[in-house]
């Protein structure tokens, strides 16, 4: 069955379709979660509400983009909205410790192995998923989008709603402030 | 760590990803999905789905915000104030409220 059908039946609210957009576009919303969140549970949780997302307003999907840009859109912001809601519950954890209300203590998550990477770069990779965290969110968001899903500069600019160029500039910064952050930890770890 | 070693170090960790495969999920997440789905279904879920809305909370917050500017301008009118003494002091004068308690405690009867 083609998207165009696909898509107006899940208008209808069809169960089959649904499940057939599920099975189709799983991985890919998936994969993208699991790079912005670098949890699998995380991943799991978001990639669900994607899905729920996407069966409640496809009413909205006009066409205009590609579905994949819409479904992509719709991943990142999710993603974003998740690790905001952990900050904000972090926070709250932390003043719960500091008013005795809570004695866990908080920690801090173990090192992220993407279940995609080959054995001999699974430390070296973990190592770059740690220094990502550290970039603001539209040039983590750029560079999981290329270099994790593998996307084009334009479908990330589609998806991003920016030009090209922006793309460019932006995955240009990514890289350099990746490698700056890698430096000073490798100068800093030399030190001690 | 000398400047060489470390950017061949750099350049190692920026490659390690390249050629990543995609991750998939657990198996038979249609069947978690809808078991989610039908768990949202409830009212509870709904109405606090409303309640979070941006615009839902941005309207609550104009709403409050006008209340409390209504309560402060209205206090701080100086005419309001004046004709609501006027008015509690005619009506106190009319129905003879004259508290005289203060004089019954300071003079007590033997």
């Amino acid at each position: 069955m083609i998207e165009t059908e696909l898509i107006a039946l899940l208008k209808k609210r069809d169960r089959a379709a649904f499940k057939s957009i599920v099975d189709t576009w799983q991985d890919m919303v998936y994969n993208t979660a699991i790079g912005i969140l670098q949890n699998a549970e995380d991943a799991e949780d978001v990639t669900q509400e994607v899905f729920i997302s996407i069966f409640e307003s496809v009413s909205s999907f006009k066409g205009e983009s590609k579905f994949s840009t819409w479904v992509y859109r719709i991943t990142v912001s999710k993603a974003m909205d998740h690790i905001r809601k952990k900050k904000r519950k972090k926070r709250f954890a932390f003043i719960q410790t500091l008013y005795g209300k809570n004695d866990e203590p908080v920690i801090d998550p173990p090192d992220f192995f993407h279940p995609g990477i080959s054995l001999e770069n699974k430390e070296n990779a973990a190592v770059l998923f740690k220094a990502l965290e550290q970039l603001p969110p539209n040039q983590k968001t750029a560079f999981v989008l290329n270099k994790v899903e593998g996307l084009s500069y334009l479908d990330i600019g589609e998806v991003m709603k920016i030009s090209g160029a922006a793309v460019d500039a932006l995955l240009h910064r990514a890289k350099g402030n990746l490698r700056k952050i890698l430096k000073d930890f490798y100068t800093a770890m030399n030190k001690n | 760590m000398d400047d060489k070693f470390l950017n061949k170090k750099v350049d190692d960790i920026m490659q390690s990803i390249d050629g990543i495969k995609r991750a998939s999920p657990r198996p038979f997440l249609f069947t978690r999905l809808e078991a989610r789905m039908e768990n949202e279904k409830n009212i509870w879920a709904t109405l606090s789905s409303f309640v979070a809305k941006p615009v839902v909370a941005l309207i609550c917050i104009c709403f409050i915000v006008i209340i409390n500017a209504m309560v402060i301008f209205m206090a701080n009118s100086p005419s309001d104030s004046l004709t609501q003494q006027g008015n509690e002091l005619a009506a106190a004068d009319e129905y003879s409220q004259v508290s005289t308690a203060f004089y019954e405690f300071e003079n007590p009867k033997p």
